[in-house]
């Protein structure tokens, strides 16, 4: 019998919304909009924050970079020799990591100089790129972000300009796989020694070395250790790199949502005005209503199935768009917010995940405060007295 | 001999009790009305006639006396069961009609279903007979606003039996009605007095006040029963 009411209370809900259709369908656009960005902000940020722990299961265990007056400088490959007392290390892998601006492009770019016969598996990095060949002298492989930002003239050679402004010409030998885009979009990956040629560097400096651990539980000791033999250096695991990377996405995506929040707010606020301001047909039907023998539990629920079909509705527009959003556009509105000074990167694609935590987190910020904010004026409306639809 | 199913004994009715704008719209209303009878109260305007039909009609409770509708007493009953008792009891036909007017026909006569959850084929097997009756069948599914005047009282009176109450109201129901409707109405309220209908209305429309059916006058001034 409650279930029939029920029913017959959401069939009156539909057709009233319907009724004041134009009202209703305001409510919603604001609505779906601001789950939309709240969603999207929240995508984004999980999107952006999966990236980067896939890009640190590759990233070296350890990685030493040398410090003077707090900045980082290039650190000599000699030091390698002071660490093989340290048990436990299986490799250390000199490296050349830096950023190379193309003003004309607009774009930075990850240059990446390595030998990778030199470090553990390294044979096998050139099933990551499609000619499935390691460069060699005056080779560069290109990630795709820079294959089309850099060479869309279809040549093979690309040219980069050293320290000193003389061009540093090379020969493109293949393309990174597209699977490893997040890794491999914006780099060019090139030999230590070409690496060291175009940044400027002497033959016995490097930007980092990378070492390789054997039992990953030891990782903390190892650095440990590391750290007492090379007091000038700065010692940097990949667990602490994956927190460094948390807080920089979670204090932007706070900061955000803190924004949002705002916005969602002064929705709430608008939605009781709405909820309030009932029109004298509005108020003259809940008396006709009363009057026929509904009671104040009826137009009560009543008017809880409008809220809930409006917010329902608003939710799954505004979800949904929002997965679009940052599936087909790149979450196009933020990125400059999360990503930052990376926008000028060539664009990373993002991979949004649904689970059912964060759809029913956004669900509770949203659609909750809205109902709990059209429950007094619902209950307003619903007290209308029945005798007032003699007058 | 008739059963009463009406009784109010020293009845009265006060709004805005203890505030500067308190108004004693009835006092010590004492009145019995027999079960399938047809009684019309009569007053001018502001007599409190449609006060004393909110009282019969259930609509709120008297402020102090005694008043028994179809056998339940209305003092002190929470609007809740005041409701209840309201629409098992009673069917409403208002002066405006009241009928909404962006429903259908059909939609506006079953609305006092939808509350007791009766599903939407018998709802409408209901009001398909009570249209028939009231030959507004082909109008069914007109929204109330493209309908005539007359067809909007009609529909206010299927609205009114839907729930096949014991009792009718009538607030002024030929106000807005010419003299055809008007008589027409009134034929209307026979064959439901004649099928067992206790009917009772308020008007100073001669038409009512003179017409055959109508058994009992009741006119009220100044909240009191007047006995001329």
């Amino acid at each position: 019998m409650s279930f029939a009411k029920q029913l017959n209370l959401i069939d009156y809900s539909l057709s009233s919304l319907w009724r004041r259709r134009f009202k209703s369908l305001g409510v919603m656009v604001v609505f779906a909009g601001v789950i939309f960005l709240l969603a999207s902000f929240q995508m984004t940020t999980k999107a952006l924050t999966s990236l980067a722990a896939e890009s640190l299961a590759f990233a070296p265990e350890i990685t030493i970079q040398k410090m003077r007056a707090g900045r980082q400088e290039s650190i000599p490959v000699a030091y390698q020799a002071r660490l093989s007392e340290i048990l436990g290390i299986t490799a250390i892998t000199p490296r050349v990591w830096g950023y190379y601006f193309n003003e004309t492009k607009g774009a930075n770019y990850t240059i990446l100089g390595l030998d990778p016969l030199s470090m553990p598996l390294g044979d096998q990095l050139g099933r990551a790129i499609d000619q499935r060949r390691l460069p060699r002298e005056h080779e560069v492989v290109l990630g795709r972000g820079v294959q089309g930002a850099a060479s869309g003239s279809g040549s093979s050679i690309i040219s980069l300009f050293r320290p000193d402004l003389s061009l540093k010409a090379m020969t493109i030998v293949g393309n990174f796989q597209p699977e490893t885009d997040f890794l491999t979009y914006d780099t060019l990956f090139m030999g230590l020694a070409d690496a060291r040629d175009l940044f400027g560097l002497p033959p016995e400096m490097v930007t980092d070395l990378c070492v390789t651990v054997a039992n990953p539980s030891e990782v903390a000791t190892v650095a440990k250790k590391i750290a007492s033999l090379l007091p000038d250096t700065r010692v940097v695991t990949r667990q602490q790199v994956q927190k460094t990377y948390q807080s920089v996405f979670g204090w932007r995506s706070g900061f955000a949502s803190v924004c949002l929040l705002t916005a969602l707010t002064s929705f709430i606020i608008f939605a009781w005005d709405k909820a309030s301001g009932l029109t004298p047909e509005e108020k003259k039907e809940i008396a006709i209503l009363k009057m026929v023998g509904w009671q104040t539990a009826d137009v009560l629920a009543l008017r809880f199935w409008e809220g809930m079909i409006v917010s329902l509705l608003s939710f799954v527009v505004g979800y949904t768009l929002a997965y679009v959003h940052v599936s087909f556009f790149e979450a196009a509105l933020f990125r400059p917010i999360l990503i930052g000074w990376s926008v000028i990167h060539p664009s990373i694609p993002l991979r949004p995940t649904v689970n059912l935590g964060e759809t029913l987190l956004v669900l509770c910020l949203t659609v909750v405060p809205y109902l709990t904010a059209t429950i007094i004026p619902s209950w307003r409306a619903a007290i209308i007295p029945a005798d007032s639809a003699m007058n | 001999m008739s059963t009463a199913l009406i009784e109010l004994e020293n009845v009265c009715k006060t709004y805005n009790q203890g505030q500067a704008n308190q108004v004693l719209a009835l006092r010590d209303i004492t009145l019995t009305i027999a079960a399938n009878s047809m009684v019309c109260l009569r007053g001018a305007s502001g007599s409190g006639k449609s006060t004393l039909l909110s009282i019969i009609g259930c609509v709120f409770p008297p402020t102090s006396g005694r008043a028994a509708i179809a056998g339940k007493q209305l003092t002190r009953m929470p609007d809740r069961f005041l409701t209840i008792h309201r629409r098992a009891t009673i069917g409403f036909i208002f002066q405006h009609f009241n009928v909404l007017p962006e429903l259908t026909v059909l939609e506006n006569i079953t609305l006092p279903l939808m509350p007791l959850g009766v599903a939407p084929r018998q709802r409408k097997e209901r009001a398909e007979r009570l249209m028939e009756m009231l030959a507004i069948s082909h109008r069914a599914n007109f929204p109330a606003r493209q309908i005539s005047g007359g067809e909007l009282q009609r529909v206010a009176i299927a609205r009114a039996l839907i729930n096949t109450p014991p009792i009718l109201l009538a607030d002024e129901p030929t106000a807005h009605l010419d003299h055809p409707l008007s008589l027409a109405f009134m034929e209307i309220m026979r064959d439901l007095q004649a099928s067992g209908k206790t009917i009772i209305l308020t008007s100073h429309d001669r038409l009512i006040t003179e017409h055959p059916a109508v058994e009992r006058i009741i006119a009220i001034q100044d909240g009191k029963i007047y006995v001329p």
